[in-house]
């Protein structure tokens, strides 16, 4: 099976996609079953512009909203995520790990060792796509649910193959500069925005034209669900994805390969200048390295800064204007809003600057927001350095294991904290710009809401990491058991369940803390859970034998 | 030889580790001395980095202990961590942070750190400090771990495979600066699988091959053990016969004036009985190399 790039490459990634997909499919079946057992006539009133905003087709049954709500969302969020990981990891990954210099010690052609990568990429999302149209098709036999007229087909043929695009996009970044966080962070922050734009853009008068200019527009604009393949659409995608093939074949080919090189940061620069030297080496070569929580930080600031920049510029302050934007069409709708439905969206009023911010910037971008840092810090910083080998010559230094445990828990802690006040500048901002005069105390309750429930689910990769030293592992257990409650509460808050207060998101945003301010009881309730993980974190570094590699 | 427990460098009794079914490491007991080189020995796999990783507290023994300067390795283990300097195998380090960072990181953690003495080493080892730790050649990164190791001035230094990637000039500055740190009184445990360092710098090796301890005794002894080969010339022809029955003597050849052996134990014994019987014109002795013998304890077929 190792027998080419190609199967290894496969081999290296089938499990992870496997366990991806297969979630995926769990969820639609959960998700089908509850939307079935629930009264669906709350659909029926509402208005085009809010369907959009939700994206929820306008002639919805049980069916169709299963499928959007978990195939267009998270499972676009997922599948280009793993097309974006496969694609990063095929030339940079291999820079960066220092292998790319023994792969092509072998009569290999980089062309070749590209294509092979590439393939792979295609084989593994046309797999997915098709184990997510068996799971579609599959799913609604077993619950007795009507399909007729859909084409689940179309619908995941558009979902594959918007994956590929950005899944290459990664792979032509990384060919061209051989740095995998450029090539992973420029694709997701292209497919979170583009995402985003997509559903906010044709909301607006005069604006809908330039959700064009986004690959996620090509994904549902033509809804293929009801209306079957557009080929037009699938033809650009496929363009794109081949334009971006093109270039990465030329970039791979035309650059000098890095052997695990490090990258040229600003501080770097900074640090050479002659004019500048003295400040950046103080700040660089002195501060930087002065405690553990403060190395820690310094390593993840590139991250943070995206994070924190991008709640704040985009998700807070442009909100406020884009809400009056839309306004006029979403005041019309203010009275058709059945209670369980606004539930779904943390019980706002559409209508209102409240309720839109709550399903635009709170309801699922500000925990993926928090959660990217918190898990990131927490999985990367504890056991990275195990899986990087450095903690053999970090613990030769007289600093016991519970320090490390709690100097990188500091650091987790202080950058939820950040993401989370930029996020509360951001709204505040956008509030004040716009003039929709939300309460600053109300905003600040729920980003103080957020950032407990992104440090719940740090907290769960700290323990995680703490305990096993495998970075994959907390990484990816918290992001599906957060996905998985994430869902199960949307669900329960929708079918009025009883068992919705098991779920952590149930006190972030089951209070509505954005129109009633802040919940004491819940905050109390995450805060607690968040604590508690943390300190089952330390014996459990401390009692284990450390790994020698990752 | 002290045995006063607060002055034996390091000391492992009955150390061992299992994992699952695989004994990696079996009973261990050794006493590094203050002012020795201990060179630790075996072939890949032998259990060298499992000791020593126990030893840091990385990973928790089956059973047995083992101390640093009379403190337990694993109750003590922060307290231990001030007063060694600790060279893993394979080093890592962080690729983002130059050289001089990196120092500076394990400087503030560790305290204690004289910048006129990390600028010495770094003069004697000719390390680049300025650089970025990611950017350097294997030889470069691990001279900056020589130097994090030999910083805080510690009264033990523990040094898994360090020779990786140096050059045979810097090998031998670095050879240099294990010795004078043994004459300041300080110790030097040695894991290694290159038998010319420990030849030139330790005092006592242990070697050990799949976790068993199969020898330990100072250099000179063993190499006083070691089969050598004896070249003997004599002013007149001799008999062969005169060989027989002198205990270590084997492979005999003997051609008119010169007679060709191998020889292991004292002398003693050979040149009396020769002496008694002919002129003895000159005797050529190679030097015994430890290679010979490592590679007879490393050997399969050699019982455990």
């Amino acid at each position: 099976m190792l027998a080419t790039v190609f199967s290894k490459t496969v081999l290296d990634r089938w499990r992870g996609v496997t366990i991806g997909v297969m979630a995926l499919g769990a969820l639609l079946l959960m998700a089908m079953a509850i939307y079935r057992d629930i009264d669906l006539s709350i659909y029926t009133n509402l208005p085009e512009a809010f369907l959009s905003l939700a994206g929820i087709p306008p002639d919805a049954d049980i069916a169709a909203l299963s499928y959007n709500a978990v195939y267009n969302s998270y499972g676009a969020l997922v599948l280009g995520g793993i097309a974006i990981a496969m694609g990063s990891a095929s030339i940079a990954g291999e820079e960066r790990k220092g292998t790319i210099g023994i792969l092509l010690g072998n009569p290999r052609s980089r062309t070749r060792v590209l294509v092979a990568k590439a393939m792979a990429l295609v084989l593994l999302m046309v797999l997915s796509a098709i184990v997510l149209w068996v799971a579609g098709v599959v799913s609604p036999q077993i619950l007795g649910v009507s399909v007729e007229g859909m084409q689940i087909g179309a619908f995941v043929l558009h979902l594959g193959a918007a994956s590929l695009l950005y899944g290459l996009l990664a792979l032509a970044l990384g060919a061209w500069t051989g740095k995998t966080g450029i090539a992973s962070g420029v694709s997701a922050g292209v497919m979170v925005v583009s995402f985003v734009a997509v559903g906010i853009l044709p909301l607006i008068s005069g604006w809908a034209d330039l959700a064009r200019l986004f690959p996620s527009y090509y994904l549902g604009s033509s809804d293929p669900l009801l209306n079957g393949v557009h080929w037009g659409h699938i033809a650009l995608l496929a363009g794109a994805s081949v334009a971006l093939f093109v270039l990465a074949v030329v970039g791979v080919n035309r650059r000098d390969l890095r052997s695990r090189s490090v990258g040229t940061s600003l501080v770097d620069r900074l640090r050479a200048a002659p004019v500048t030297a003295k400040a950046a080496e103080r700040l660089a070569g002195s501060a930087r390295v002065s405690s553990i929580t403060a190395k820690t930080a310094s390593e993840h600031q590139g991250l943070l800064l995206v994070v924190s920049m991008l709640m704040f510029w985009l998700m807070g302050v442009l909100m406020g204007p884009i809400f009056n934007a839309i306004d006029e069409y979403a005041a019309d709708f203010g009275d058709v809003f059945p209670e369980e439905m606004l539930a779904l969206f943390g019980g706002g009023d559409i209508s209102s600057p409240e309720g839109y911010y709550q399903i635009e910037t709170f309801g699922m971008v500000t925990p993926i927001a928090l959660m990217v840092v918190t898990i990131a810090v927490a999985a990367k910083a504890l056991a990275g350095e195990e899986a990087n080998r450095t903690i053999g010559v970090l613990l030769a230094n007289p600093v016991s294991r519970s320090r490390v445990v709690a100097d990188k828990t500091i650091t987790m802690v202080v950058f939820g904290a950040v993401v989370g006040l930029a996020t509360f500048a951001g709204v505040s901002a956008g509030s004040w710009i716009g003039g929709l005069g939300m309460s600053y105390a109300n905003i600040a309750a729920t980003c103080t809401l957020a950032t407990l429930i992104g440090l719940l689910f740090g907290a769960l990769s700290l323990l995680l990491s703490a305990a096993t030293g495998v970075v994959r592992l907390a990484i990816f257990v918290p992001v599906g058991a957060a996905l998985v409650a994430h869902v199960l509460n949307a669900m329960a808050e929708l079918n009025g369940a009883d068992w919705g207060r098991w779920l952590p998101f149930h006190y972030y945003l089951g209070s509505d803390p954005l129109n009633n301010g802040m919940a004491w009881g819940d905050a109390a309730i995450l805060a607690v859970g968040t604590i508690l993980l943390i300190a089952l974190a330390f014996p459990a570094f401390a009692r284990r034998d450390l790994r020698q590699s990752g | 030889m002290t045995h006063d427990p607060a002055a034996i460098a390091l000391r492992t009794e009955g150390l061992t580790k299992h994992y699952g079914d695989v004994q990696a490491l079996v009973d261990l007991t050794i006493d590094v001395q203050p002012g020795e080189v201990f060179g630790f020995l075996g072939p890949n796999g032998a259990g060298k980095t499992t000791t020593i990783r126990c030893v840091m507290d990385e990973i928790r023994p089956t059973s047995g202990r083992a101390s640093i300067l009379g403190m337990d390795c694993h109750a003590q283990s922060v307290e231990i961590r001030r007063h060694i300097g600790y060279l893993p195998s394979d080093l890592a380090l962080y690729p983002n942070l130059t050289g001089k960072d990196t120092l500076t990181y394990f400087a503030n953690l560790r305290g204690g750190v004289e910048w006129s003495y990390v600028d010495e080493l770094t003069e004697r080892l000719g390390a680049q400090l300025d650089k970025k730790v990611g950017d350097l050649s294997s030889g470069n990164r691990q001279k900056v771990g020589v130097i994090q190791a030999f910083m805080n001035r510690p009264q033990l230094l523990i040094m898994d495979e360090p020779s990786n990637g140096l050059d045979p000039l810097v090998q031998r500055e670095f050879q240099t600066m294990m010795r004078e740190h043994v004459t300041d009184g300080g110790s030097v445990f040695l894991s290694s699988h290159t038998l010319s360092e420990v030849q030139r710098v330790a005092d006592r090796v242990g070697i050990i091959r799949d976790g068993h301890l199969m020898a330990l005794e100072s250099v000179s002894s063993l190499r006083s053990k070691a089969m050598r080969r004896v070249q003997l010339e004599f002013g007149t022809a001799i008999d062969g016969s005169v060989f027989d029955g002198v205990p270590g003597v084997r492979d005999v050849v003997v051609e008119d004036h010169h007679a060709y052996l191998s020889y292991d134990g004292k002398m003693d014994a050979l040149l009396k009985r020769l002496a008694d019987q002919y002129d003895v014109v000159d005797i050529t002795t190679e030097e015994a190399d430890l290679e010979e013998i490592f590679l007879t304890y490393y050997r399969e077929d050699v019982a455990l």
